[in-house]
């Protein structure tokens, strides 16, 4: 009897070894000599200062796996070569079509990215979704993205659009009637990502109980390159405080044209002198910024980590691998290797390269996830809720030069608001 | 309101005539659609933002080193692409399509060579050398920054780049009807084979009105910086759809329609800005469908197209 179940084990335990062997055999067959990452970028055109840094930091990241040996892949059980499939949309949205297109149906690339911004990104959601395929969307932050009935997607490195200005927004309607901001001026690039922010703006002091008045609210296409006649107009509407609402081109048109002027607003908040500082400080001026309202991007804030390169070390590897400083170190930056950072955790806990199962695992990390971008969080639509930017200004020190001050909420807050600029 | 916006076209419309005089020159002359000439005028506005970065030379004295530098650079290109162009059965469609390549790759070497993020030159270059230039004269005192004109505030960019695009066309009068080459060039423009026929050497006279046309495009480049914010090297597409837009206006092959119809885009261009601001961007679309609809031949034509 005893002889029998020893004999039984044995030949269970062969079993076992088999099939374990077996698997082990199918898997190593099954796996691919590389795991493909499809993107887009803007080499040119109107986003190609958004979309190369998030371009080039995701590069970096892949540079540093592949150097390592490549990426653990939890569903072939060994570390995979990545290899990136990246096509030049030349910031135009319908060769990016065509291109995230072919990425799915040609290249059949294993993960697929979008390109930087909500413009670029905008084409490629129902793509994604038509063709079931999980889109790491980098940096569109579009309300219209996002929506229940699409699993195909998840924002990897900044708040979605609606949530976006709520730092801001607040700033005005509870600390604004204490400083004297009583009427604001929002002029906004009609796009997604701009529009939506400026929606959320309106009816986060509509929900505020309208503690401040909008006193010009106007839109202006996205390639707007001269304000002098808007400037002029917003003027006469004596605002406390403008918002000026646009990707980075349209900042530096209009702080350019306001220094033309000679015009200096109370309060002006603009979104790029935060989020592409070193860009905006070349054309600008450091003059030019000085005392703008702006947000506070991660490539300003040293978060804790627990995956991935801090801010310091990921600084210091972009100014060795990028020496010639065409392309900008700033938020975007961050933003694609967060990406990539996101993309390596998942896939070292995705059991298979179902995207299904690929969209489990990135939502898994949901706020376990800190890397130097901040608390990596989504909701259940798939749009970004941990990583937040603050309300902060660019002040200058005793030799001109601007720094950031953290403003709002409260609890992020290092210094005072200066209002009204001097 | 109104009437800062009135004086504040007019100032951006003078700077798009200079943006299409030389778009226009090269078509009144050759009567092919140089769809590069946006991107000569960003290669203009690199020189003046190189030379800047290099050693802060002002951009007004960019100026004639822009000029001279673009003309040598126009007279060869002329001999290389255009005089097959014109032996072709259809000049027209056909410059459009080399010239759409041409554009193409200037605008990919110069991605390669300075970059794809907007660049720009600091805002009071062009008020220093403004008020540099009035401040020659016995008793003038001005200050750099914004100019005052009937009790409205401008930039002193638009002013000079207004004040340059009154000039150019004024030196392109006196080259066209003050010079021996210049009465050459008319007739080219007039009849180009009833020139050749009467022994005008027809390349000689069409090559240096190309060198000057992508010249004044290059002139153009250099208050690029100023007056559309910043440059990066897909300028070119904008700035060539616009300059078309202003000469179809005014009226091909006229140089003083260019004007005008600067003048008409840049006072449109504010009003909608003003007052329908989303739509701003649709005006150079609309203003050359009303005018092809209404006036095929321009504001100032005589039906050149059809001579």
């Amino acid at each position: 009897m005893k002889g029998r179940m020893i004999g039984a084990f044995a030949g269970l335990a062969g079993l076992a070894a088999g099939g374990f062997a077996t698997a082990t055999a199918l898997r190593a067959q099954e796996a691919p000599t590389d795991i493909k990452i499809g993107t887009l970028y803007a080499s040119s055109g109107r986003y190609a200062s958004i979309s190369m840094p998030v371009h080039y930091g995701l590069k970096l990241w892949i540079d540093q796996k592949n150097a390592e040996g490549g990426m653990y892949v939890k569903a072939y059980d060994k570390k995979l070569p990545i290899k990136l499939v990246a096509y030049d949309d030349q910031s135009n949205t319908a060769t990016a079509a065509t291109l995230y297109n072919q990425l799915i149906t040609q290249d059949k690339v294993d993960l697929l990215v979008a390109d930087s911004g909500s413009v670029l990104t905008s084409v490629a959601v129902p793509i994604a979704r038509d063709r079931k395929m999980f889109l790491f969307d980098q940096t569109g932050t579009g309300a219209a993205f996002f929506t229940k009935d699409n699993p195909y997607i998840a924002l990897m490195s900044d708040p979605a659009s609606t949530i976006w200005p709520k730092p801001l927004a607040d700033f005005l309607s509870y600390d604004g009637p204490n400083l004297g901001i009583k009427r604001v001026a929002i002029l906004y690039a009609t796009n997604e990502f701009t529009g939506t922010q400026a929606n959320a703006v309106k009816k986060f002091l509509k929900d505020a109980g309208d503690k401040v008045e909008i006193v010009f609210d106007q839109g202006v296409p996205t390639e707007t390159s001269n304000y002098t006649v808007l400037i002029n107009n917003i003027r006469a509407a004596n605002p406390d405080a403008v918002l000026h609402l646009g990707y980075a081109p349209n900042d530096i048109a209009f702080l350019r044209n306001l220094q033309d002027n000679g015009i200096k607003f109370k309060m002006l908040f603009c979104i790029y002198p935060g989020l592409e500082t070193e860009l905006l400080e070349k054309n600008v001026g450091e003059k030019g910024l000085q005392y703008v309202y702006t947000y506070v991007p991660a490539s300003e804030i040293k978060y804790d980590v627990n995956f991935g390169m801090n801010l310091d070390q990921f600084k210091d590897a972009w100014k060795k691998k990028y020496t010639d400083g065409k392309v900008e170190f700033g938020f975007n930056s961050v933003a694609g290797y967060t990406t990539g950072l996101v993309m390596e955790k998942a896939m070292s806990v995705a059991t298979s390269m179902d995207q299904l199962e690929i969209r489990r695992a990135v939502f898994s990390l949901s706020g376990n996830l800190k890397t130097l971008d901040g608390t990596f969080a989504l909701d259940e639509t798939g749009g970004q809720t941990g990583e937040l930017m603050p309300l902060g200004q660019l002040v200058p020190d005793k030799d001109g030069h601007i720094h950031f001050v953290s403003l709002y909420p409260h609890e992020n807050a290092n210094g005072k608001p200066v209002y009204p600029r001097p | 309101m109104l009437a800062y916006t009135l004086f504040a076209g007019i100032l951006f419309g003078l700077y798009f005539s200079l943006v299409g005089l030389g778009l226009n020159l090269v078509f009144g002359v050759m009567r092919i659609v140089n769809l590069a000439h946006g991107d000569f005028l960003m290669l203009g506005a690199y020189l003046a933002f190189w030379l800047y970065t290099l050693s802060e030379v002002n951009p007004v004295a960019v100026i004639p080193l822009a000029f001279a530098l673009f003309v040598l650079i126009g007279l060869p290109l002329y001999y290389i692409l255009v005089p097959r162009l014109l032996a072709a059965n259809d000049p027209e469609m056909l410059s459009i399509i080399l010239f759409f390549g041409l554009s193409q790759v200037i605008e990919a070497l110069a991605g390669i060579v300075f970059g794809r993020s907007e660049r720009s030159i600091p805002g009071g270059e062009l008020g220093r050398a403004l008020a540099g230039f009035v401040n020659l004269f016995p008793g003038a005192k001005m200050e750099s920054g914004p100019v005052e004109i009937f009790g409205q505030t401008f930039p002193a960019a638009w002013v000079v780049a207004g004040l340059a695009s009154l000039l150019a066309v004024l030196c392109l009068y006196v080259y066209l009807y003050r010079t021996r080459l210049g009465a050459l060039t008319r007739a080219v423009m007039a009849d180009r084979e009833e020139a050749l026929s009467t022994g005008i050497d027809t390349h000689r006279v069409s090559a240096i009105a190309f060198a000057i046309g992508i010249a004044l495009a290059a002139i153009g480049g250099v208050f690029a910086p100023f007056m559309l914010g910043s440059i990066t090297p897909a300028m070119g597409v904008e700035a060539t759809v616009t300059s078309f837009a202003v000469i179809v206006i005014g009226s091909l092959g006229n140089p003083l329609g260019t004007v005008l119809g600067g003048i008409v885009y840049g006072v449109s261009y504010m009003l909608m800005q003003s007052y329908l601001s989303s739509w701003a961007n649709l005006l150079p679309y609309l203003l050359l469908i009303a005018i092809l609809l209404v006036r095929p031949s321009g504001l100032l034509g005589r039906q050149v197209r059809l001579a």
